[in-house]
Order: structure tokens, then sequence, then C-alpha cells
């Protein structure tokens, strides 16, 4: 079971926003306000920033612990370190 | 001088200076009879290895004396050997030796000096077939200085020429009977010979050009191919790279060509659905009683369950899995979606009857960021359609929202560089949750703040900046063209075009 739950890593990556996804999660949890029209690049860019770091920091603790495997405590510990 | 001397004192230095000692030092006055005289202690001396060397000097002597009166000043520069430096000797036998083809002096000086050696006793006959085969040389000889400049032109003649001196070297070569090994070499020289007069195309059958050899399609086979990759073991699924792709427990059947929706908790899910497939009675289809059992199995992590619900329906299907029924199933689904998706409100979750009613109590929020949520059946639902089999939800907002945190997941782990735990995938999606509520949040205020009610880039500059991610060093615009592609850079980053045009405008 162990095994099986580890995920291998991706090589390639897409580097499109997912737009729509995000102006539809703004716009449900904030019907009143509206985006612009480039706000949601934006907003991609600092989720990009923000899982980079997350991962930086999840990284960093694995290793730490001498883990070959990021685990959910790093993530979680990394989450916390980074804001709670 | 008698003796053979090995190969590495035969350069043309000791040749000459062989011919040297041997020659008879009041040449200048006769030539003729230095150069007979040299050539007989050639012919006694002379290796029969060094053939090159020899040729040189036999052509050389010969052509000396083919030559005209007007080379009479080299004949006697080279009458003169013990005064000149061997450099002299060379430039001699450079100017004079013909253009040296590797392959015509010494396949027809080959036989020359065999029969020398088998039989010096000969050396008349030899020294006629010599003579007899200078002439041969005598024309290449002639040719080649002439032809100096040309340097394709000489060696294609030389070809040329070198075959009409093998004819009739061939010719000449017979002519003395009875030796063994001159008729054997002229068996080789036909042998050696022989082969460039063949056409290129019979010498080289590889080099013909073939037709192509194309197997027609097959394309019975090839969809069975296709089925039968499609039923795969779930071997195929362990190893997708796919993050949150299911491994198919007790349902070995089952790689569906769907693409694997994001799921975490799937296993759960899979497990219950392969339990309830056998027990639930097969309503409509066999999907459709998969679909709802993985609800309830799923409902821990409802978002999930749904999404797996599904995508996954053929998960559930232990049967035949073809790809057509499959679809068919799929559709039916989405039909029976659709009549229910009626009477819901905006919330459109899983029709499962049993699920619902274990959320019956959950409120139908559409806040799309809570965990907790996605399976909130609707009341009337649950009245209605109580003996109902269960059919998923197929567009329900749990998945788009996860199928786009998914998103954001998978570039956490490439960032992250290392294998990842499921759970920690689990992990970081509902980091990713919590983050866009954050933020949300945050441009509500600035927004507010500035008085406003669009959300402006301005304000995403601040939270960037509060977020210490934009400093005096680091601007928004280095942070854009650092991690953004270009087609996103160029809508944000004003820039100046033709026209006096800035695009896009402040």
């Amino acid at each position: 079971m162990a095994l099986s739950t580890i995920v291998s890593q991706r090589k390639q990556i897409k580097r499109k926003a997912p737009r729509g996804f995000l102006k539809r999660v703004f716009k449900r949890k904030k019907p009143q306000l509206r985006l612009e029209k480039s706000g949601d690049l934006l907003v991609h860019l600092n989720c990009l920033l923000f899982v980079h770091r997350l991962a930086e920091e999840s990284r960093t603790n694995a290793c730490a612990s001498k883990c070959r495997v990021i685990n959910k405590e790093h993530v979680l510990a990394a989450a916390k370190k980074s804001r709670g | 001088m008698a003796d053979h001397n090995p190969d590495s004192d035969s350069t043309p230095r000791t040749l000459l200076r062989r011919v040297l000692d041997t020659a008879d030092p009041r040449t200048p006055r006769r030539p003729r009879s230095a150069r007979a005289g040299a050539r007989r202690a050639l012919l006694e001396t002379a290796s029969p290895r060094k053939l090159s060397g020899q040729t040189r000097t036999i052509a050389r002597g010969r052509s000396h004396g083919a030559r005209s009166v007007g080379r009479s000043a080299h004949i006697q520069a080279s009458g003169h050997l013990e005064e000149q430096t061997p450099r002299t000797l060379l430039k001699n036998i450079l100017l004079t030796a013909p253009e040296s083809s590797i392959l015509m002096p010494e396949s027809v000086v080959k036989p020359v000096p065999a029969p020398q050696a088998v039989q010096p006793s000969r050396q008349e006959s030899s020294c006629g077939s010599l003579e007899l085969q200078l002439p041969e040389l005598e024309p290449p000889t002639t040719l080649a200085p002439g032809l100096l400049a040309p340097g394709r032109r000489k060696q294609r003649l030389r070809l040329s020429v070198f075959q009409q001196g093998v004819d009739q070297g061939l010719s000449l070569s017979q002519e003395p009977q009875g030796n063994a090994d001159a008729s054997s070499l002229t068996r080789s020289l036909n042998l050696t010979f022989a082969t460039p007069l063949q056409p290129q195309s019979v010498q080289r059958p590889g080099l013909a050009r073939r037709p192509p050899a194309r197997r027609a399609v097959d394309v019975g086979a090839f969809l069975r191919d296709l089925r039968d990759t499609s039923l795969a073991p779930p071997n195929i699924v362990l190893e997708d790279t796919q993050p949150f792709s299911q491994p198919m427990v007790g349902s070995p059947n089952v790689y569906h060509s769907l693409p694997c929706t994001p799921h975490t908790g799937a296993e759960d899910a899979e497990q219950a659905a392969g339990r309830k497939t056998q027990s639930s009675g097969p309503g409509l289809q066999k999907n459709s009683p998969g679909k709802p059992a993985q609800f309830l199995a799923g409902e821990a992590e409802e978002v999930n369950a749904f999404a797996l619900g599904f995508l996954s329906t053929s998960s559930g299907v232990s049967g035949e899995d073809e790809v057509e029924p499959l679809h068919d199933g799929v559709e039916e689904a989405e039909k029976k979606m659709e009549e229910e998706a009626s009477p819901e409100s905006a919330s459109s979750t899983p029709e499962s009857l049993q699920a619902r009613r274990h959320h019956q109590f959950l409120e139908p929020a559409p806040a799309p960021g809570a965990a907790v949520l996605s399976s909130e059946p609707a009341e009337p639902l649950l009245v209605r359609h109580p003996p109902r089999p269960r059919t998923t939800g197929p567009r329900p907002r749990q998945d788009p929202h996860k199928a786009g945190l998914s998103h954001y997941v998978k570039l956490f782990s490439f960032y992250a560089k290392m294998p990842m735990e499921r759970k920690a995938l689990e992990m970081v999606e509902k980091c990713l949750d919590k983050y866009f509520q954050h933020l949300c949040d945050d441009l509500e205020v600035f927004a507010a703040h500035a008085g406003r009610k669009t959300v402006k880039p301005e304000d995403l500059e601040l939270l960037m900046r509060r977020q210490g991610l934009v400093t005096d060093q680091v601007s928004l615009h280095v942070l854009v063209e650092r991690h953004l592609p270009l087609e996103y850079r160029q809508l944000l980053i004003p820039c100046a075009y033709s026209g006096n045009s800035v695009f896009p405008a402040q």
C-alpha cells in the first residue's frame, strides 16, 4: 500500500494558467467583486509562487528528516511555517 | 650486392644507393649501357617487395631512354649520381617518374618481378617481359606528367589508361608461356581486373533501390489490440504518472480510456465501489450501481469521491469493459444527471440515494473551498427517488474545482522534484484551498480600501508586496517575466508598439 501511494513525478507540465477556473473560484467566493481582465493572470502568478515556496519548503523538510519521499507532515510543517 | 635487404632498408634512397654502387661510374657518356647495367643490377638485387621504388627506377631508366634528348640534362644529372645528394636524386625521380597511381605500377609490375624471382636464369626473358611491359608503362608515364594540372581527369585517365595497360598487359603476360607463375598471375590479374568491368548494380546489389515493403494496416487487429489494451491489468494504472490516478482495486479489468481525474481517497471509494457493485443490483447499466456506491464510500472525501464516482464509473464495472459500453454508460449517466439536475438548485451534487441520505443534514452551501461538502443532497430528490439507481452527477461543482486545483498540485509535485505520497498531495490540495480563500479575502479588503468594487492589478501588486515577493529590488514585472509564459507577459506588461500605441493600455 505504501508503495502504491507514492506518485511519480511529472517530467513536463503545462504552463497555461487555468483562467476559467480562477475566475470561477473568485466569482464563487466573492460574487460581489469583479476581477479585472488580466487580474487572473496575476492571481495565477501568485499561486505559482506560493506553490513554489511551499514545494521548496516541503522538500527541505523532507530532506531534513532524511526521507526519500515527501510526507504529509512535511507539507503540513511547510504550510504552518508559511502562514498557517 | 645480391642480398635482399629487409623492407625497412629498401627506401628509394637505399635503392638508389645500390644503383650507384652497381652502376658504371662512367655513365654520362653512355647512358644506355649504364642504364642497362643499372637495370640488370636492379633485377638481381632488388627485392620483389619494394616494387614502387623499382618501378620508379625502372621507369626512370626506361623513361630516360624513351625520352628525347631534351632530357639529357636530367640523364646527365642522374649519371653523376655519386656527386648528387639524395635530395637531387629524389627530385630527379619525382620529375621523371610517372604519377604513381597505386594500382597501376604495382599490378603491372607484379608479374614482372615474380617471374624474375622464381627463375633468375630467365633473366633475358624477364628482361624481355620487362621490356615488353615497359612500353605499356610508357604511355601512362607520358600521359601522367602531362596531366598534372587537372587532378580529377588525371585519375580517370589513369584508370582508363590503366585498363588499356591491363589489357595489353594481359595479352603480353600470356606470352611467357609455360610460366606457371605468370599464368597464375594472369589468372589473378584476370580476377582482379575483371571486377571493374562489371556494372555497378551487379557488383553491389545491396545498393540497388528496393521498393519499401509496407504492410497494409490490419484494422481489425488494430481495434482488437485497442480493446485488449483497454482491458489491461491495473499495473498500467499504477505506473500512470498522473497524480491521483487510482489503482483499480477489486476490478482488475478496468483500465478505462478516460483520463483519470484527480481524486484523493480514491482507494477507499474504489474498495467500497467494488463491494457495492456486487451488492447493489444492476439497475440500468452496470455502470450505474458502481457510481453511487462510490459516493457512499467516498463521502469522507466527498469532493474526491464525487469526481471519482463520475469519471471512474467504469471502475465499478467488473464486467466486460469494452470502450463502447463504457461510453454508453457515461452517456446514460449524463442523461440521468440532466434529469435530476433540473430540480436541483445551484449545487450540482451527486444523485446517489444513499449519499443523499448521509448528507441530508449537510448544507448545500455553494462554498467551493470547503473540503467537507461535495455531495449535499436536496431533500426533494431524496423523497422522489428512493429506489432510483444512483447515477453520478457528471459535472459537479467540485469536480472542475478539483480539476483546477490539480493543475497546481501537479505544479507542486513538479517543483518538489521528489516523489510524494498521495496523502501529501491531499494535504497540498487543502493548503491550496485555504490559500485561495485567504487570497480572495485579501483582495476584497484591498479593493475596498481603494474604494473600488473591482479588483485591479494594483491590488494584486500590493498583495504580493505584502507577501514579500515584490520588493524594491524585485518588481512585479520581473516576476512576471520570470515565471509566466510569453503570451501572458505580453498581456501584463505594457509595451510600446508601432503606431505610437501601448498595449495593454495604461
